[in-house]
């Protein structure tokens, strides 16, 4: 699935610069590690995290994007930082369990 | 009959979560660093040699080996502490000129660091930074850009590099509280 529709459909912030990405599965971590370990590349990565090194981790991975969930605001340095390395971060106010719930409603499989 | 070389195809296997480890020789002032398997950071202060290890912070991290899918070739990976991304702190620094040329075509320098102090411990050889590269960028399937992994090495002064080190930060890590 295409990272815009899914976008449009589950009404997703853009944080940063946003280019066309295929979307393939979901990953969802709080951890620098697990994603290290598990994520796999093209992902859409769900999470709380929202330090600089979400960044280093999503970029050497190739996620197709990292969402921030519960509303929580982003520091501007993750955003510069992201934009610099061609990373997409996007903002959602729902709960990762909510928004787990919306993606799955649109046909994004794990 | 020569044997038919192994294009390998690299797995992450023997995944072990464990703490890196930051102390300082308050003798020296040298810093060292570690990996620790146990399910709390070691915290207490000790002698080893001349140096006097004081504990500075704690951070989540994994420990992991590399196996080929096809061959079974396994290559440990003991020496590699982590990665962290070049970000060019330091315009003098041969990373920072090394990210300045591959940027352009999308190919970010990734710095692979081994334990401290670099000249008392053992470090990763070019060949294993070679497969670490190989399996990231594996990994990465159809992306149109591509990963460069570095020896820290390489990096002008790797105590005051401020490349964004991948490690669990503010959740499970320890560091003492402030007097």
């Amino acid at each position: 699935m295409k990272l815009q529709e899914i976008i449009d459909k589950v009404g997703l912030k853009k944080l940063t610069n946003v280019e066309v990405r295929n979307v393939q599965g979901v990953f969802i971590s709080d951890m620098l590690s697990d994603v290290m370990t598990n994520a796999k590349s093209g992902n859409l990565w769900l999470t709380v995290q929202t330090h600089k090194n979400t960044v280093s981790a999503a970029n050497l991975i190739n996620l197709a994007a990292i969402v921030v969930t519960h509303g929580k605001e982003v520091p501007q340095e993750t955003i510069d930082l992201a934009n610099r390395f061609y990373v997409i971060i996007l903002g959602s106010d729902l709960s990762t369990y909510e928004l787990v719930s919306k993606l799955i409603g649109i046909g994004l499989k794990p | 009959m020569q044997k038919e070389k192994c294009a390998h195809t690299w797995q992450m296997v023997n995944v072990t979560p464990c703490f890196i480890i930051t102390e300082k020789c308050y003798h020296c002032g040298k810093i060292s660093t570690y990996f620790s398997t146990g399910h709390n950071p070691p915290m207490e202060e000790y002698r080893e040699g001349e140096h006097y290890w004081n504990f500075m912070e704690s951070a989540q991290s994994i420990h992991f080996d590399l196996k080929c899918t096809k061959c079974n070739m396994l290559v440990k990976f003991d020496e590699l502490l982590g990665v962290k991304m070049c970000t060019g702190c330091d315009e003098n620094c041969e990373a920072n000129t090394l990210l300045k040329k591959l940027e352009p075509e999308r190919t970010w320098v990734y710095i692979a660091f081994g334990c401290l102090p670099v000249n008392e411990k053992k470090q990763l050889s070019k060949e294993k930074i070679s497969i670490l590269e190989e399996y990231f960028n594996q990994r990465r399937k159809s992306s149109k850009s591509r990963i460069k992994v570095i020896s820290h090495e390489i990096v002008s002064n790797i105590e005051d590099c401020y490349a964004e080190v991948i490690k669990d930060v503010d959740m499970l890590s320890l560091t003492l509280p402030e007097k």
